[in-house]
């Protein structure tokens, strides 16, 4: 059993069948806050035809002297999140946050709530000038509060150090994406954060589990992944060049050391096994989508394959 | 009859004047393109993107296509009352294309000022992200009409989109496209393009910024044929009688014929350039503020 795995596992399982709440991954450093949702057909991330439930993961990295959220939840969530921290992080901790897509409601809706209730140090983006991008009119004196908001542009491959002892998370441009993303690594906790990608485990009721550990029967299949993909951002990637995107993917599994994958939905990835067999799955079909094997053609909006 | 571009002091340039004061701009009899732009740093230059609204105006309602940035609600609704001080028919619906908050951002806003306005088109995620306004927003499938009185504005095929929910709109009577995230692609603010329709925009080297704005928001693009998204975007504009495309980030079309190909083309060259990322950190020397 890994080290992470022992310190997480008795918190880990007991979020995997609550509905949603707080994961500890790693007791003192890393917790994931997970807020479930319905899917009804009303979710942009998921396939139209996907039945049960998800959980949307924001990330909290704790250090004595300070913390990082990365992802802030949809407004829906907000007040629960903002007790998911604070029950985690003493009242007046110096907390940064981490949007990894500056134009989604899932990684941006509470930044601007956030930045008024907690000791904002940064907010860590790709896009210097992004304050305003986060004024949702959630506060009367929100523009300005967010204009006041420290802002740090990050690069498409940098780090960044939490605490006084520099704990150091890697940011990267994401090497598979729709729109602009950043994933993040934390060496402390040897943990990737993917945002939307391997976001493709759900469940059928909404207490979970939303934790797949080596120990669980992992039934996610190739067939099913592959499904998920086409079906909601990846339309486009049946008959095109995937070779660079497959380099680009392997070239972070080879030089980072994951233990975890964890996403911005859906179930979270534990295990080098675990890891392992999700990589290869995605590896295996954007080996298989490329051109060389099949023709780029038109997609309709709601063809599901 | 598209209206000429405005300034606020006719000594002014285009150049001097932001474009938020330039707006609102009639594209077509009842169509107003409202909003302001959005400066975006890439490969060491300044690109000018819009983030357009428009304001459809029926006989007995109006429809807000797209909601502007997050930062430009108070550029919007001043456009908006300014408009209702004109007379236009008062705002009843809102319709979104897609979820990306450069288009939808200003929603709750939006719902919170103007309290008859249902949200319509794919309302995916904005329950998770304003519920208090679940109750006000309609689910709209391809070829759905919301009627505004004399026309009305219908969801269509979004033959280029990144979100799968995206839809576009169409406007029945002027026959005015509303492509969301299509024809996407950054002006010269140095020129004075701000406020321009890409008519008149003569500088404007369309392969160059095309690229600039798939590396920023399109990167599948670069990844698929768009010799096919090109032909069937032909066969939309063809079958719904297309006259006039108000894009959310590129300039107005109002000569679909002359420029739609050059966009076309543009899309396909961006399509080879080898893709370099998303924003990066530089200075933002001249670029536009955020207007209050």
């Amino acid at each position: 059993m890994s080290e992470l795995l022992a310190r997480a596992a008795p918190e880990a399982h007991a979020a995997a069948h609550s509905a949603g709440g707080i994961a500890a991954l790693a007791e003192g450093k890393l917790y994931a806050l997970q807020n479930p949702f319905a899917l009804d057909g009303r979710v942009s991330s998921y396939p139209g035809s996907a039945r049960g439930y998800s959980v949307s993961n924001c990330y909290l990295l704790k250090q004595d002297d300070a913390a990082l959220l990365i992802d802030t939840g949809f407004g829906g969530d907000e007040p629960a999140i903002r007790a998911q921290i604070e029950s985690l992080i003493a009242p007046g901790l110096p907390l940064s946050l981490f949007p990894l897509r500056l134009n989604e409601f899932m990684s941006i809706n509470n930044v601007e709530t956030f930045a008024g209730h907690f000791n904002i140090e940064t907010c860590y983006t790709s896009n210097v000038d992004a304050a305003l991008w986060f004024d949702f009119g959630a506060k009367a004196e929100g523009r300005d509060i967010l204009a006041s908001m420290k802002v740090t542009a990050v690069t498409r491959a940098d780090t960044i150090e939490l605490g006084k002892n520099g704990r150091a998370i890697d940011v990267m441009q994401a090497p598979i994406r729709l729109i602009a993303t950043r994933w993040l690594y934390d060496r402390a906790t040897r943990t990737l954060f993917t945002s939307d990608m391997f976001s493709h485990d759900w469940r059928d009721t909404e207490r979970g589990p939303w934790i797949v550990t080596e120990t669980d029967n992992d039934s996610t299949s190739l067939r099913d992944v592959r499904s998920f993909m086409l079906n909601t951002r990846y339309w486009w990637l049946e008959g095109a060049p995937t070779d660079s995107i497959r380099r680009g993917i392997g070239e972070i599994f080879d030089k980072h050391d994951i233990e975890t994958i964890a996403p911005g939905y859906g179930c979270i990835l534990h295990g080098r096994k675990v890891v392992a067999r999700h990589y290869q799955m995605l590896d295996d079909i954007l080996k298989a989508c490329d051109k060389s094997v099949m023709v780029s053609r038109y997609v309709t909006r709601d063809e599901e394959r | 009859m598209l209206d000429k571009p405005k300034t606020t002091n006719q000594t002014k340039t285009m150049l001097d004047t932001p474009v938020a004061q330039r707006m609102p701009r009639e594209i077509a009899p009842g169509v107003f393109w409202i909003g302001d732009c959005l400066a975006q740093r890439h490969k060491g230059k300044i690109y000018h993107g819009y983030n357009a609204a428009y304001l459809v105006a029926g006989e007995t309602a109006s429809c807000l296509v797209e909601t502007g940035h997050p930062k430009d609600f108070p550029v919007i609704e001043r456009h908006m009352n300014e408009l209702f001080a004109r007379g236009v028919p008062p705002l009843k619906y809102l319709f979104i294309t897609h979820q990306e908050t450069p288009h939808s951002g200003g929603l709750g806003r939006v719902l919170k000022t103007f309290p008859d306005v249902t949200l319509c088109g794919d309302i995916s995620d904005y329950h998770l992200a304003f519920p208090q306004y679940e109750h006000r927003m309609r689910w709209m499938k391809e070829g759905d009409e919301i009627d505004l009185g004399g026309r009305s504005l219908m969801a269509v095929e979004p033959v280029i989109r990144d979100l799968r929910t995206t839809w576009w709109g169409f406007d029945t009577r002027e026959r005015v496209l509303f492509p969301g995230d299509g024809f996407a692609y950054s002006h010269y603010h140095e020129d004075g393009h701000c406020g321009l329709v890409a008519e008149e925009a003569t500088s404007l080297d369309l392969p160059d910024v095309s690229a600039v704005f798939a590396d920023l928001a399109l990167f599948w693009t670069k990844f698929a044929d768009m010799n096919v998204y090109c032909d069937r975007l032909d066969q939309l504009l063809e079958r719904l009688g297309v006259k006039t495309i108000g894009p959310t980030h590129g300039l107005p079309i109002t000569d679909v014929k002359l420029t739609v190909p050059k966009v076309q083309e543009g899309l396909k060259y961006a399509a080879l350039v080898p893709e370099s990322g998303t924003n990066e950190v530089a200075p933002l020397t001249g670029a536009a503020t955020p207007a209050a």
